[in-house]
């Protein structure tokens, strides 16, 4: 419910000006709470070298085999996530357990919300009015295809297709880095 | 006084030494005793696939007949070294069978093995008896059937943790209605279904078997019926327990249960419904060994009541869903253990699993502990120097905290003394991982101490390159060392770099060491391949000397650089 609730006022995004504040000032939260564990990771490590904290970004950590990682860690349980693009009137759940990268996932993208502009957002990324992000296990909103696809598997709750404009706000710059995956696919 | 026997004797007396390391010790003696060992040698175990050519050592062993060969670096395991970085096993497949040598037994680890490999290997050896494959990737159910139908004294095939393209379940098929040799096969990690039927008839006319270890798609009445077909079975693994209490498949299965006597080891339970475990109690008091660490639905209060029944653990392998309370009752119950993995159960681990207060409690109640791996939300320096006083005897102890550089959640200091601890008590520690917070002193620690160490894992720890130094100069046995996101550079790289040549290889990834200074270290050391990997996007861009390495992979080779390198791979 709460989350079905936080997905509605994602797409509620799109109406209006209170709504757009409202959701301003959460991300201007996200942001200091972000900044404060920073505070507290130098304080703690003392060293000036910054070492790695967000568990959702680090390749190979815990040390677990990629065969026990995919037949017992994901048992029964589907990899199941929640996608929604400004501008469209429905939210549409994906399997990321299904995709094997970034082009499979840009592919099954187009298909879900293709009439909604998606095949420009993916193939014209620098120009595209729309930027795919998703929200991380620390609940960081972040660009897809920034990082490794087992890494973005792994950390990712749930996808958003914004608005390019909107983007800005969150602190994100979108470099176009699906652009690669949907040009591959298509060869 | 050894040189007044004629060969004849001496070849008798080394048939007796049967450790790779005292054969190898043997052949350094004199050339006598060189040339005796060379010609009686029959098992050869290569750490690294490139290393050596095939054809050396065919050369050097004439009489080869079991072969043990490891291809990517460990830390492919982890998803750190790229998919197609080598590791195949075809070059050593056509050496060998191109020369005739009679090859009965061999044993891959990470590496890549192709279908024709397989078809290849089964049938260029008339006596082949066993093949082993662990985490490798690259075939087909096509390529065992090709060793099923081939190999007419097949002995052992066990499959571990491989990934293999499923064409349908026919290979079982292919083992000849007069083949009755095997001992031991595991085919568990198969996705696709097996014919049910082929299985139960080679189980029933193979008087020999032992050890079968079972994929998910044998239900309970076929496992029933084998269990019936195979009461001399000591070694099982069970694909799925899943089945309704009052059918009679389950009651048949109860039934069949309570008149195995002769099973030691149990495995499996892919798929398992938790009230079909009390099917298995029976069997429980006789276990020895015991890995649940692929039984997802076994958890909780379910878990706690299966290890209950089981009074003679040596081994243990679990999921940390079993908390610290159900660790607590591994300890109370296993008292002759000896070895205990605790894998997580959920990617980034559950923080109500297990912590430092079941490591502990498993300590005070398994003295004979000496081979961990332990994966765990949190750990104190405490309870490490709590254990190592109650366990000394460790070989093996490999702890992984799940945030990797968690301090010490009681003191908030590192984890330094505890480690230390560890490492000046277990005085026979031979393989340590290590985690959490750590500072420069823990190498310091076992650099003085842990004398017989041979293969070191370090993750973001440390402050600079003296920790590192610490380690290879302290080290004196060490082979492997694999360190990733540390702050060692340039000097800590470069400053023993004759350390090198008596280990296997080293690993550094993410951390200081530049492109100039492995350069420097090529050219310094011929006999060392120093491999760069560039997996930048840009594939034509020339690695400048400033320029920091992402990854790099080093081992001692008589081989030379290995034509097999894919581009992004730059051997210095």
């Amino acid at each position: 419910m709460a989350k079905e609730g936080l997905g509605l006022e994602i797409t509620e995004l799109r109406l209006g000006l209170p709504d757009a504040e409202h959701v301003t000032v959460v991300n201007k939260n996200e942001k200091k709470r972000a900044f404060s564990q920073i505070d507290d990771e130098n304080s703690s490590s003392g060293g000036d070298r910054k070492i790695k904290t967000n568990k959702s970004q680090v390749v190979g950590w815990p040390p677990v085999c990629s065969y026990r990682k995919k037949n017992s860690m994901n048992e029964g349980s589907k990899m199941y996530v929640k996608v929604s693009m400004d501008g469209a009137p429905f939210l549409r759940k994906i399997d990321l357990g299904l995709h094997k990268g970034y082009s499979d996932l840009a592919l099954a993208l187009d298909k879900l919300f293709g009439s909604y502009g998606m095949v420009e957002a993916l193939k014209n990324a620098d120009n595209s009015e729309h930027v795919p992000i998703y929200e991380d296990k620390d609940g960081d909103w972040m660009l897809v295809g920034d990082v490794p696809w087992e890494m973005f598997m792994e950390s990712c709750k749930r996808l958003r297709i914004m608005k390019r404009s909107d983007a800005k706000g969150f602190g994100l710059q979108p470099k176009g880095s699906l652009k690669g995956f949907i040009e591959s696919a298509a060869k | 006084m050894m040189n007044y026997f004629p060969d004849e004797v001496i070849e008798h007396i080394f048939d007796y030494v049967v450790s790779h390391s005292d054969r190898n010790a043997l052949s350094l003696v004199c050339k006598s005793w060189y040339r005796i060992e060379r010609c009686t040698r029959q098992r050869v175990f290569i750490g690294n696939c490139y290393s050596i050519t095939p054809e050396r050592l065919i050369q050097r062993f004439p009489g080869l007949k079991s072969l043990t060969l490891k291809g990517k670096p460990h830390f492919a395991d982890f998803s750190l070294v790229p998919y197609d970085w080598g590791g195949f096993v075809h070059p050593w497949v056509e050496a060998l069978a191109k020369s005739r040598v009679g090859l009965e037994e061999l044993r891959l680890k990470r590496m890549v093995v192709s279908d024709e490999s397989l078809e290849l290997l089964s049938r260029s050896f008339t006596h082949f008896k066993s093949l082993v494959l662990v985490s490798c990737e690259g075939f087909s159910t096509d390529g065992l059937a090709a060793i099923a139908a081939n190999c007419r004294f097949l002995r052992e095939l066990d499959l571990q943790e491989n990934e293999v393209e499923d064409h349908k379940g026919q290979w079982l098929s292919c083992f000849p209605d007069n083949c009755t040799s095997l001992v031991s096969l595991n085919f568990a990690c198969l996705k696709g279904e097996v014919s049910l039927g082929a299985l139960e008839r080679f189980v029933a006319r193979s008087p020999n078997l032992k050890s079968l270890k079972l994929n998910r798609s044998v239900p309970v009445d076929a496992l029933q019926r084998i269990m019936m077909r195979a009461p001399q079975l000591s070694d099982l693994g069970i694909g799925s327990l899943v089945h309704d209490p009052e059918s009679e498949a389950y009651i048949k299965l109860k039934n069949t249960i309570l008149k195995c006597k002769s099973i030691t080891s149990l495995s499996g339970f892919l798929e398992v419904a938790p009230h079909c475990l009390a099917a298995i109690y029976p069997i429980c008091p006789n276990l020895t060994s015991l890995n649940l660490s692929y039984a997802a639905g076994i958890q909780g209060s379910a878990l706690v009541k299966l290890i209950h029944h089981c009074v003679k653990l040596q081994r243990l392998w679990i999921m940390d869903c079993i908390g610290d309370k159900g660790l607590g009752v591994v300890a109370t119950t296993c008292k002759d253990l000896q070895e205990l993995r605790v894998f997580p159960s959920v990617p980034f681990g559950d923080p109500a699993a297990v912590t430092e207060k079941g490591l502990v409690a498993i300590s005070m109640g398994c003295p004979k502990l000496h081979s961990l791996l332990y994966f765990c939300h949190q750990m104190t320096n405490a309870a490490l120097i709590t254990v190592a006083k109650n366990c000394p005897n460790f070989i093996r102890f490999r702890l992984c905290i799940l945030d990797a550089t968690k301090p010490d959640p009681d003191t908030m200091q590192p984890l330094d003394e505890g480690f230390g601890a560890i490492v000046q008590s277990c005085r026979r520690l031979r393989r340590l991982s290590l985690s959490g917070k750590l500072t420069d002193q823990v190498f310091l620690y076992i650099g003085m101490y842990a004398e017989k160490l041979e293969m070191l894992s370090i993750a973001f720890a440390g402050d600079g390159d003296k920790g590192m130094l610490y380690v290879l100069n302290g080290c004196k046995k060490l082979r492997k060392l694999e360190i990733r996101d540390c702050p060692f550079g340039d000097m800590a790289l470069l400053t023993d770099v004759g350390k090198y040549e008596t280990m296997r290889s080293l690993w550094m990834s993410s951390c200081e060491v530049t492109v100039g200074a492995c350069k420097l270290l090529a050219k310094k050391m011929p006999r060392l391949n120093v491999e760069i990997f560039n997996e930048n996007e840009q594939e034509d861009c020339s690695l400048e000397d400033g320029q920091k390495v992402e990854k790099m992979y080093l081992y001692r080779t008589l081989a030379g650089k290995r034509k097999d390198a894919p581009e992004y791979v730059w051997t210095l």
